[in-house]
Order: C-alpha cells, then structure tokens, then sequence
C-alpha cells in the first residue's frame, strides 16, 4: 500500500528513536550508578577512617559499638585475624527500615582494623543506598514520557511542514493531470522555493516541451506531405483527363482510363480529409461567428437527396425550430453536418430512414441499421472502419471528432437503441 | 480569349495549356515568378490562373503588383496549398476566385468562363447549342422559344453538358462540381444515373435537338 511522503519516515523515526532512547538510558543508567556507588563507597572509606582514629584516640567505642546504633557502623573482636583483615570488602545488602516498614538496599563496607594494642577487630559500616528498582522506573517513566513527546513533535512537525514543502508537488501534480495534449498552455509551472520540486519543475516543462515539439512537427509533416501529393495527383489526374478527350479511343480503353483515374480520386480524396484533419488540428480555422445550423441542415439534405433516393433511404426532417444558433466556425459547422448526414445514409439499410430532429439545444441524427451498436471507443479513431469497406476512406468521424475538441460549444453522443443509431449533437 | 498560365510545375502547365487550347483559348505560359511579373505587366488577358507558390516569389506578391497595374483583372487562383488562410487572403486582395489542385478540367472551364462572364466583355451569358440557349445569369433554359424548367442541379449538370458539347463528361467530375465540394469520392455514384434519366426525359418532352448519351462506365456525353 502506498503511503504519503509525509507519514513515509514516521514508521523508521519511531522505531529507531525507540531504540537510541533504550540503548542510552542503560548507558545513561550504567554510568549513573556507578559514580553513586564510586562517591557512596568513597563516603564509607572516609568513614572507616574516621572510626579507626577514633578508636585509637577513645578506645572505650570498641566496646560499645557491638550493635549497630544511631551510628550506623559495628565493631567486633576477631580471632584468628588472617592477612586480608584490612581489607575492604562492598556488599549491597536489605535490611529492614523501620520508616519505609520495609527492607530496603542498604551498602555495606566490611573491613578490620588492628586497635592500639594490637587485637583484630571487624569493622561493619552501612549506609542506606538508591532504591535502585524504583530508580529505574521512574527513568523508564520520565524515558517514556520523553519518547512520546518527541515522537509526537516529530509527528506534527512532519505533518505540518512537509504537508507544506509537498504542496508545490501535489500542486504540479494536479497541472500535469489537467494537462492536454498539443496545449502547452495547459501545463502551469508551480513556483516553489524547495530545489528538488524546482528541478522537476523544469524537467516537466521540457519534457513537454519536447513532446510538443515533436507533435508538432508530426502534424507539419503530415500537412507538408499532404501538400506535396497534390501537385503529382493533380498532373496525372489532368493528363488522364486529357487522354480520355482523345475521341480515337474505344470504350473499354475508356473504361480503364477511368478506373485509373476513379483510383487517383480516391486518394485525392483521402489526400484532403488528412489535410482537413492536420488543418484542423493546427487551428487553421479560428474565424469563429454565430452561425445557424438549421440552413446548412436544410440545404445538406436537399444535396443528399439524390443519393438518398438512389440508395431507397428516406430523409426526414422533424422540428419546426428556425434558430439552432452556435458560435462556431461556418465551415467546419458544414463539414461536421455533412460528415454526419452522409454517414446515415451511407450505413443505413434499404427503405430506411434518416431523421434528423431539431430540438431547442440539441440536434438528433439517427439512422436506421442492422449492425448492432457501434463501440463508441474506436468509431471516431482514424481509419478505423466497421466492417470491410471499400467505399470509406475511415476519416469521416474521426474529422468529427478533430472539429468537436477545437470548440466548447457543442459536444456529441453516440446512442444505439432499437435497431437505430443516434448522433446527438447537445449544446453544452 | 487570352488566358495567361502562371505555374512552376512544368507538366500541369502543359496539361492545363493543352485542355485550353483545345477549348480555343490563346494560350501564354510562365513558370516563375520574374516571367510571370514581366508578362503581366507588358500585356493584357482576360484571365490569370496563378499558382501560389512560385521559384522567385509568392503568386500572392504577384497578385498585388497586377492589382496595382490594374485592378479589372480577372485571376484565378490555382493552389496546391489549399490551406484557409491563403485562399482568404488571395481573395481580400483580388483574386476573383481560387481552385484547389487538384481539379477536374470541366470544373476549371467553368470556373473561367463564369469569372470572364461577370468580369468582360467578352463573357458570353448566353450559351446556345442546337435549339437550347442556356442564360447563366438569370438560370434560364430556353428550348426553341419554350422554357424549359429545372430545378438546380439539372440546370447545373446541363450547363456543365454545355460547356463542352461533345466531350466526355465523368461521372466523378458531375458529382464534384454539381452535388458539391464535399461529395466522397468513393460514394456510390450511380445515383446519378438516375438524375440523368430525368434530365433527358425533360429535353426530349421539350423538343430539344440535343441528346445526352451515356458512354459506358465513365460518364456521359451532350451529342
């Protein structure tokens, strides 16, 4: 699951302060502990000292200090004293403390010393110590308490100021969304003071800039080569037509002239829908005026007529509205009507019926078929054709559509319902 | 008439040259854009086909320098860049019409002779063959001394007929000029057999001394 850049680094920031914390506090413990023992055992030392001199001066203490008392140390006689009598020897002991009504850790110092006359004595000093268990929990406590507090400043601060420093991103992100193809004007450039997201910045801008580059170039291409077929075509179009007024020719020589030529229009043809699609594309017609689609309708359909009655398709005009006016360029509205009528006739079905219905904001086109509903997906792709068809060159709709994303006045949908095929042309 | 050709590919010149002289224009030719200047401006025709893009300059350069000398020229544009821009621009500057290449012969024909007729003299408004006479200006047909009424495309595919008595007529170049610009060029174009059909049905109840016979597969012939 992916996870934001902002909560990213909390999972490693958590667990890795969780573990520097643990490790310096039983450092932080270690040290502590032994400096207090270091000055509690050096207090015990200075003690015995005092004691042992004390004895030399006022030797009546070793006979009434065989308890422990107010004074906190004991002496004793010892017989048999060996070598290691002097020697200090630290031990952590529970003895019971009368006000905590508990035993409780205590230091001890067993030592011996020699009085003046040369008799051993053990020597006991005790002196009460940390309470070293409820010292380490109120450690852990405070460690705790810190850990939660640090990690939750982080927290914050993570959310606060990243979710800040990744706005120009998410900004970036949201232009590149929006961006359209073949419109550089789409894509705005996110001013932002982190260096990284000013690098991409800059790296999106020129990647699309090379794209568009390229697109661009794609397109004049298209239009340059379009342009130079014309003059080939046209020559051998012309001294076909030439030929063919030579009157010595015979009617089959004829008839082969004009399958010749038939061929060259259809590339013709074709030559000048891609030419139309790369104008198109290139914006080369931008003189836009209110213009009234219900006359070009009108006088579509009255050219079409012929066709129509040839190929037993009824033309049928409903609606009584005089005015469908769009702001829309007057020849690409001719273009469009004529693209779509001529599709209805031409994929419709004997003794069928085109009917174009006139609303007050949208303009029905539907024909009769028996194809089934078209895939609304790949109709308007180029060169894209139903089924095998020798009498389309596939670029009708995909014009359609070129004509339809240059303007945001009209939008059309397909529809497929009872045996019939709906172009809908809505004003938006 | 004098028609001066104005067009650097040397093959559609002499294309265009042989397709007028055969109609009986009085042809002169140039194939740049220094030949072309000097032709305009030492004589005079009725018409200028010019083409746009020309070795030495623009045809739109040399359209202005002939508006400049005489603005009742008649020119017609003859352009492989049929692009909107240049056909808006060559008009607003004087162009009297402009052609897109490629282009059928007939059409070019009827292009000139329309320019000519509303421009000169010289431009006939009435054409007669047999006992038709057809007035482009005011669409009327008239057969002896009966008029003949058709509705727009008839009179269309006869004015096309009458401009060529004789000469073959394709099936392609009547759809194109008279059913439109934007006819596909693969559409199904026995449809307009039927058209025909009516047509001759209408001369021939009118009495007309002219026929239009089909010459198999290609076209149609005014006999």
């Amino acid at each position: 699951m992916a996870v934001s850049v902002k909560y990213y680094t909390n999972r490693f920031i958590v667990i890795t302060i969780l573990i520097v914390m643990a490790v310096w506090a039983l450092l932080f413990y270690a040290i502590l502990m032994d400096e207090v023992y270091d000055n509690i055992d050096d207090g015990l030392k200075n003690q015995k000292i005092e004691i042992i001199r004390e004895a030399y001066k006022n030797p009546e203490i070793l006979e009434n200090t065989k308890e422990f008392g107010v004074n906190q140390f004991k002496i004793l006689p010892v017989e048999g004293a060996d070598d290691e009598l002097d020697k200090n020897r630290f031990s952590k002991e529970f003895i019971y403390m009368p006000y905590d009504e508990e035993d409780e850790p205590y230091r001890v110092l067993r030592t011996g010393f020699y009085s003046k006359e040369g008799k051993a004595y053990s020597l006991e000093i005790r002196t009460s110590t940390v309470e070293e268990d409820d010292y380490l929990i109120n450690l852990a406590i405070s460690l705790g308490v810190l850990y939660v507090v640090i990690i939750l400043s982080i927290l914050l601060i993570n959310h606060f100021v990243l979710g800040q420093a990744w706005k120009p991103f998410q900004l970036t992100l949201d232009n590149l969304s929006r961006y359209r193809f073949g419109d550089t004007a789409s894509f705005k450039v996110v001013p932002t003071k982190v260096k990284e997201f000013e690098e991409l910045n800059q790296q999106v801008k020129h990647m699309i800039d090379r794209n568009e580059e390229v697109f661009e170039s794609q397109k004049r291409f298209l239009e340059n080569a379009s342009h130079e077929l014309q003059t080939p075509l046209a020559i051998t179009i012309n001294k076909l037509e030439l030929l063919m007024n030579d009157t010595t020719l015979n009617e089959d020589q004829l008839v082969k002239l004009s399958g010749a030529k038939a061929a060259l229009h259809r590339m013709v043809s074709l030559n000048r829908s891609l030419l139309m699609l790369s104008r198109i594309d290139n914006n080369q017609y931008v003189v836009n005026d209110l213009v009234n689609f219900i006359p070009i309708v009108r006088s579509l359909l009255d050219d079409l007529e012929d066709i129509a009655v040839f190929k037993g398709v009824e033309l049928v005009l409903e609606g009584d509205i005089k005015e469908f006016n769009v702001n829309f360029n007057r020849d690409l509205a001719q273009i469009l009507l004529s693209n779509l009528l001529r599709n209805a006739i031409k994929y419709n079905i004997p003794n069928g019926k085109v009917v174009v219905a006139i609303g007050v904001d949208k303009i029905e086109i539907s024909n009769d078929t028996n194809s089934g509903a078209l895939n609304p997906d790949y109709i308007f792709e180029r060169f894209y054709k139903g089924s095998q068809d020798n009498y389309s060159n596939g670029l009708g709709l995909s014009i359609v559509r070129s004509i339809l994303e240059r303007q945001h006045e009209i939008e059309l949908f397909y529809k497929y319902e009872s045996g019939k095929h709906f172009f809908v042309l809505q004003k938006k | 008439m004098k028609v001066l050709i104005i067009e650097d590919e040397v093959e559609l010149l002499r294309s265009i040259q042989d397709f007028l002289e055969q109609e009986r224009f009085l042809v002169e030719s140039a194939d740049n854009y220094e030949g072309g200047m000097d032709k305009i401006l030492n004589y005079a025709y009725d018409i200028v086909l010019l083409d746009i893009m020309l070795p030495g300059g623009s045809g739109l350069d040399l359209l202005r320098s002939l508006k400049e000398k005489n603005v009742n020229q008649s020119v017609l544009i003859l352009s492989a860049k049929d692009s909107v821009d240049d056909k808006v621009l060559g008009l607003e500057i004087g162009a009297d019409d402009y052609l897109a290449k490629p282009f059928h012969f007939a059409e070019l024909l009827a292009r000139i002779k329309s320019i000519v007729r509303r421009n000169t003299q010289h431009g006939e408004t009435i054409i007669r063959y047999q006992n038709v006479s057809l007035d482009m200006d005011n669409r009327i047909v008239m057969v002896d001394e009966q008029e003949l009424p058709l509705n727009r495309k008839e009179f269309d595919m006869l004015y096309y007929f009458l401009l060529r008595p004789n000469k073959l007529l394709e099936k392609t170049t009547l759809a194109e000029t008279v059913w439109g610009d934007h006819t596909d060029q693969a559409d199904n174009l026995d449809f307009i057999y039927s058209q025909i059909k009516n047509l001759r049905k209408k001369l021939k109840d009118a009495q007309a001394e002219l026929d239009i016979q089909a010459v198999y597969g290609v076209g149609y012939k005014l006999v």
